[in-house]
């Protein structure tokens, strides 16, 4: 498979405490690779040295299979990021802090109008960035990393800080990319939400370990929901449930549904309501993200 | 490459006051001799044969001072265009190295303190006519009068534009600034080898030229380690 990010055994140190630990990154061409972790992970850490911001303590980073440490400048001119908060002159317009990148790129000045137009702030081009709102900010940092039609766009928590509107804006815009420029994605976040919608690919990084990296459907083996009942009588609603053929299980006094389906699920409240149980709730339980982790630390552990 | 971080360090520098600056330093080192010579014009002829070179040394009493303030002030604002929302990592980002951008904004600074030190000798030249001090303009006096103290402050550029990029607290090179600024008005006290006295053009062996030659050496040996170290360390 050929592989757009690959880091080998990468290790970051910052005096005793390790917050990268020997990362093995595996990116494929035209994915969205979801990098996954909780806060103070190694994320930001991790992306910082595949741009070469920070000198990896031990280990290498290889994009488009090229040695970052060796060709970093030919590999950043195929390379759009955005990393933490936006970074943009407040006392420029939006076009102006884009001219200010194209100048370094050398790149025609039409492509300015074009990424504006993607993120749709060609209104506002010309209007001081002090005054955008957040929202407003971050489509600019997406404008100047997608400014010179990068092959690679790493995005690091791009919809920080958004409203609900702005994110699923920001969503559509990093799930039709892949299709329309055939560029390769990394987009890290701590929801676990968030990356279930867009990513192909997942990796799960926890205290500056790749604790699972893998394709998003394994992932979402992982993160099984539950359908939880709340029942009146519960050792005897289980019991009958049981005997009904319906596989449920029972804990913390409720009773949880092995499967799931809808037609499942309405089988088992008929079987129980059939039975004069009285049923006080249903719910879903959904797998959190801090749930799932604990379940792959703890299977690391045991392995 | 530099050419490329140059024209864009230009753009950013855009309404910050920096232009207005390079304009009001000089402006202001002569407009303080518009005070001196308006209110004690006929006091001062009388003090030397040569008007044009007691004019002249009269500008250069101050300014030293301005372009050591000026200095400070300058990278000061340099460093914060980019410090404000992190600039740094987008532009180590970008496909550039760290020692052209370092030298970009070294150039940008060398670049305006030069038009500041050449709108010096032209507003000295001005003022000299308008005071009519004689009709042998000394024109090379002047200009090197404008251009040696800019020269000479090279390494106070150097150190200032290293801690003003490596500080994440601006309070550093300002302190250091500040610092700076009393050291160059104290000149005449300080011993030859502290570089704040090296823009006033004195020295034991009175040869300008000295300060100078020591501002282009060690201005580039300053220059060099601020450079390294600017490269070495990690962006946040």
């Amino acid at each position: 498979m050929e592989y757009i990010v690959e880091t080998n055994q990468l290790t970051k140190r910052f005096g005793k405490e390790i917050a990268v630990d020997r990362v093995d990154m595996r990116i494929p061409k035209g994915e969205i690779y979801g990098f996954l972790g909780p806060n103070g992970a190694g994320k930001t850490t991790t992306i910082r040295m595949l741009l070469g911001l920070m000198k990896p303590s031990f280990g290498s980073v290889q994009v488009f299979q090229k040695f970052l440490n060796e060709d970093r400048l030919n590999i950043l001119k195929k390379v759009g990021s955005l990393v933490e908060n936006p970074s943009y002159y407040p006392h420029l317009t939006a076009y102006e802090n884009l001219e200010a990148l194209r100048k370094v790129y050398g790149i025609p000045k039409s492509s300015i109008t074009e990424v504006l137009e993607l993120v749709r702030l060609s209104d506002v081009g010309n209007k001081k960035v002090k005054g955008f709102s957040l929202g407003m900010k971050q489509r600019l940092g997406i404008a100047s990393a997608l400014l010179h039609n990068p092959e690679l766009l790493i995005l690091d928590e791009p919809t920080n800080g958004l409203d609900p509107s702005g994110i699923i804006e920001i969503r559509n815009l990093i799930k039709r990319l892949p299709a329309e420029r055939g560029i390769t994605i990394l987009i890290s976040s701590h929801l676990l939400s968030e990356i279930d919608q867009i990513a192909t690919t997942v990796g799960v990084l926890n205290k500056g370990h790749l604790i699972f990296q893998d394709t998003i459907e394994r992932m979402r083996e992982y993160s099984k929901q539950k359908v939880l009942l709340s029942v009146s009588d519960r050792e005897h609603a289980w019991q009958s449930l049981v005997a009904a053929g319906i596989k449920a299980e029972l804990h913390n006094g409720m009773i949880s549904l092995k499967e799931k389906s809808d037609e499942k699920v309405a089988q088992a409240v008929r079987s129980l309501v059939h039975n004069d149980f009285s049923i006080y709730r249903v719910e879903e339980e959904k797998g959190s993200l801090e749930g799932i982790f604990l379940e792959m630390t703890t299977e690391e552990k045991s392995l | 490459m530099i050419g490329k971080l140059v024209a864009q360090d230009v753009l950013k520098i855009k309404r910050k006051g920096i232009w207005f600056l390079t304009f009001l330093g000089p402006f202001g080192v002569v407009a303080l001799q518009m005070v001196n010579y308006g209110v004690r014009k006929a006091y001062l002829l009388q003090q030397s044969d040569d008007d044009w070179a007691y004019y002249i040394s009269n500008v250069s009493a101050f300014s030293p001072f301005a372009l050591i303030l000026g200095i400070a002030i300058l990278t000061s604002f340099m460093a914060s265009i980019e410090n404000e929302t992190n600039g740094w990592k987008q532009l180590t980002a970008l496909p550039v190295s760290k020692m052209a951008i370092y030298l970009s904004k070294f150039t940008v600074l060398v670049m305006l303190l030069f038009l500041s030190s050449i709108l010096l000798a032209l507003f000295s030249l001005s003022y000299g006519v308008f005071l009519n001090l004689g009709d042998e303009i000394p024109y090379l006096e002047l200009l090197k009068y404008s251009i040696y103290p800019f020269l000479a402050s090279l390494p106070v550029l150097a150190l200032q534009l290293w801690v003003a990029t490596v500080s994440k607290n601006q309070g550093i090179p300002i302190t250091v600034g500040v610092f700076g600024v009393i050291l160059s008005y104290s000149a005449y006290v300080l011993p030859d080898w502290m570089i704040w006295k090296w823009p006033s053009l004195l020295n034991q062996w009175n040869e300008p030229m000295i300060n100078v030659l020591f501002g282009l050496t060690f201005g580039a040996i300053l220059y060099v380690i601020g450079m390294v170290d600017f490269m070495r360390r990690d962006v946040k």
